[in-house]
């Protein structure tokens, strides 16, 4: 396998590579345990959607629901208590999220493979599984972002039989949306090549620093692959090199894709309608939780370290042109390194001549809301009569009158009728919007802030 | 300018002992002569389009207030009796922020020591009462679309103060915020030196950093460069962003530091190497220390970086 592993193998171009993949006599030999063969495809979807459908309801099966549908009329023909339910549960979470800050590898490189093969054309999610594919990754990217300041997110295309580079790695979300924004050069065609595709991604990760997390996050509607070589090569490949494969198939179970999840440390899962995709997407954003170094034995296997990093100054399109480090460019705009004063292009980087990790000290403070969340509100069940008389009538957040609820509808444990949230550390009331405003948006409490 | 409606949240420094300092010393600029560019400016942003907003808030020491907002324009503190002279929207405007600031300004106890102002907490009031105006009630979700009651939301920080590294955390959470909100941050600085946050936070939001050097064309800078809302003014001559200063605080001393020591784990960021990180308490190899420690640049002269360990406090 890694004799082969060369610049012709992993590029092979499309017109060729069809064929070339197809006549391969080992193409078979590892991805073959979903099917055989082209021709044998499409039957041996349809056979195991058969056998599927009666376990679990498809979404082609349901009716097209919005996320609004799922907030339900009472009895009484009001949205009230629904929504409240809808807010309780958001409260609830947060009070059930432990206090103390959770241990997370927090520098993450990911590369996303995103299948584009003619399967994903099909409309068993709505609009197709393309089009739902290419919005919740751009909605991902933003989300993973946010909770990955430093990391950096690169993207690989599987069709027409190769891997084929959409982003390279960046650490701007900005970059990488750009790169999935036209949904034209993305149009899905031919076959998938898992091990293309992973031997691409693998690649491009091969000189990150120890520090670092490096994952595959594969979305998948295929149930074949076809592929140059042993993908079990690429499995332990994969394994060696401690790249964490996690897959969102949209089809079925295929075992390949298993087998790398288990053995590689990633999630697996299986989307059963558009909610449920997201849902299990989704779950790959936060940290994995950084592997106690116990599990390695005391003092072995942790990856912590301390890193010493310059915080630059960015110069205006409009600052004199000079000549940057990295490209030997001329140009105006760039960043300083606070240490030996060269100047760089992009960030973060390492700087070109004394070797500082030069980052923006926004993207570091990103994540800082996970490790000084907001504390709990808790509800105001009642006020005392004197209470009444000396606290604000409105939410000292947004300055809107609390609205009472009528005590009838009151279900929701967690819910004050008062429409009063209370911080325990500043003592002020705020408002059931601001309460959720304030924990999953702001993350400073404007009373304590 | 008469395109689009645009909602404006001002955020006020009270700082008075700031504002003793600017309205002293020279190029002086007084509270009441500042009031006086300010409130045209804002009459002239209500004036400019029938469907603008407006809201003020002030940062005052240890705690920060809505002042006015044209959503709810009388407060009951204002009981004048009509001036039928007077545009009543202006009237409302001009009564609540004066009346407002002179309130703070005579019940401050000028012997004791000054809190710190809450800019952070006026600020992200800004953010929610914005939250709030845009936000659809859920009752009427799947009726008729509605306008945003803020559109084109911006926020404009009118500073005196220097950066409070101590609110450095919080301050960048809520600049996170304004970005989801698609609020932009302006920041006019009338006295006293660059503020590092929020150059970070005009930046980062698309918005504009003024440090007024004329205090006397404060009128016209505050027209020219922060009366057309954000949108407009890729098409207008506004001032270009200047140098963006990226340092941060540090977790340890609260000091603004250009080179940090940085926990993989947590990315609380250090002004010295130690050997477990205060915030997630990893512990980190000594091999790193140890390099860390002979690789460390010179203390640079004059305000010596601490020595290792021994934090002081005060
Ligand atoms: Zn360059
Ligand atoms: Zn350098
Ligand atoms: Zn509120
Ligand atoms: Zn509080
Ligand atoms: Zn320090
Ligand atoms: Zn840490």
């Amino acid at each position: 396998m890694s004799g082969r592993h060369d610049k012709n193998y992993m590029d092979v171009d499309s017109d060729s590579g069809g064929s070339y993949i197809a006549d391969d006599p080992d193409f078979n030999e590892g991805g073959a345990r979903g099917t055989k063969g082209k021709g044998k495809k499409a039957v041996r979807r349809k056979e195991t959607f058969k056998g599927k459908s009666k376990e679990q309801p498809y979404a082609w099966e349901a009716s097209y629901t919005r996320s609004w549908d799922t907030v339900q009329e009472d009895d009484t023909g009001s949205l009230q208590n629904s929504v409240q339910d809808l807010l309780t549960q958001g409260r609830r979470r947060r009070l059930l999220a432990p206090a103390a800050a959770i241990r997370r590898t927090i520098i993450r490189h990911l590369v996303i493979l995103l299948d584009l093969s003619s399967s994903m054309m099909d409309r068993d999610m709505r609009p197709t599984r393309f089009d739902l594919m290419l919005e919740y990754t751009r909605e991902f990217v933003v989300e993973w972002f946010d909770q990955n300041p430093l990391g950096q997110i690169g993207v690989v295309g599987m069709r027409g039989g190769v891997g084929e580079r959409i982003g390279e790695m960046v650490g701007n979300p900005q970059d990488v949306l750009r790169c999935l924004e036209s949904r034209t050069k993305l149009e899905p065609t031919g076959e998938p090549s898992l091990q293309n595709a992973i031997e691409m991604a693998r690649a491009s990760m091969s000189h990150l620093p120890t520090h670092s997390s490096r994952e595959i996050l594969i979305m998948y509607g295929s149930l074949t692959t076809v592929d140059p070589g042993n993908i079990h090569d690429t499995l332990d490949a994969c394994v060696r090199d401690k790249i964490r494969v996690s897959v969102v198939a949209l089809a079925a179970e295929m075992k390949i894709c298993r087998e790398f999840c288990d053995k590689t440390g990633g999630s697996f899962g299986v989307a059963l309608n558009e909610g449920h995709f997201k849902d299990i997407l989704f779950e790959l954003v936060p940290p994995p939780a950084q592997r106690a170094a116990a599990a390695a034995g005391p003092g072995k296997g942790s990856t912590a370290d301390l890193m010493m990093m310059g915080f630059p100054t960015r110069l205006p399109d409009s600052s004199p042109r000079t000549l940057c480090v990295c490209h030997s460019e001329m140009k105006s705009e760039g960043f300083i390194c606070p240490r030996c004063m060269a100047k760089l292009c992009d960030i973060p980087t390492d700087c070109d001549i004394c070797g500082l990790m030069i980052v923006s000290s926004p993207h570091l403070a990103r994540s800082y809301h996970h490790l000084f969340p907001v504390k709990a509100y808790t509800a105001v069940m009642e006020l005392t009569p004197e209470e009444r008389n000396t606290r604000l009538k409105m939410c000292y957040a947004c300055s809107s009158p609390f609205k009472e609820l009528q005590k009838t509808t009151i279900t929701a444990p967690g819910l004050s009728p008062l429409d009063r949230y209370r911080c325990p550390n500043c003592k002020n009331d705020y408002c059931a919007d601001c309460d959720l405003f304030v924990h999953d948006v702001v993350h400073v409490c404007p009373g304590c802030g | 300018m008469e395109d689009s409606p645009s909602h404006l949240s001002l955020v006020l420094d009270l700082s008075p002992t700031q504002w003793h300092l600017c309205s002293t010393g020279e190029n002086p600029l007084p509270l009441n002569a500042f009031l006086a560019h300010l409130l045209t400016f804002l009459n002239t942003h209500i004036a400019s389009k029938h469907e603008n907003s407006l809201a003020v808030f002030a940062a005052l020491p240890g705690k920060s207030e809505m002042l006015y907002s044209s959503t709810d324009p009388t407060p009951p503190e204002v009981t004048d009796t009509a001036d039928s002279n007077t545009y009543q929207p202006f009237k409302a405007l001009d009564s609540a922020v004066v009346n407002g600031i002179s309130r703070y300004m005579d019940a401050v106890d000028r012997n004791a020591p000054e809190a710190p102002c809450a800019l952070v907490g006026a600020l992200t009031k800004a953010l929610c009462y914005i939250n709030r105006l845009n936000h659809v009630p859920i009752d009427n979700a799947n009726l008729a679309p509605t306008i945003p009651k803020a559109p084109d939301p911006r926020i404009l920080i009118i500073s005196v103060s220097p950066d409070l590294s101590s609110s450095y955390i919080s301050l960048m959470n809520s600049i996170f915020s304004a970005q989801k909100l698609k609020v932009t941050i302006d920041v006019c600085k009338l006295f006293g030196p660059d503020t590092v946050f929020l150059q970070q936070a005009a930046h980062l939001t698309g918005g504009s950093y003024l440090n007024l050097e004329h205090k006397e064309a404060l009128l016209q800078y505050l027209i020219m460069t922060f009366l057309p809302p954000p949108k407009l003014r890729r098409y207008l001559a506004t001032p270009t962003q200047d140098k963006v200063d990226f340092r941060a605080a540090c977790f340890c001393h609260k000091r603004i530091v250009d080179i940090g020591y940085v926990c993989s784990v947590c990315l609380s960021i250090f002004c010295s190497p130690l050997p477990v990180c205060s915030t997630c308490r990893t512990k980190f190899p000594i091999k790193t220390l140890q390099r860390l420690n002979s690789s460390r640049p010179p203390p640079t002269n004059g305000v010596g970086k601490p020595k290792n360990g021994v934090p002081t406090s005060r």
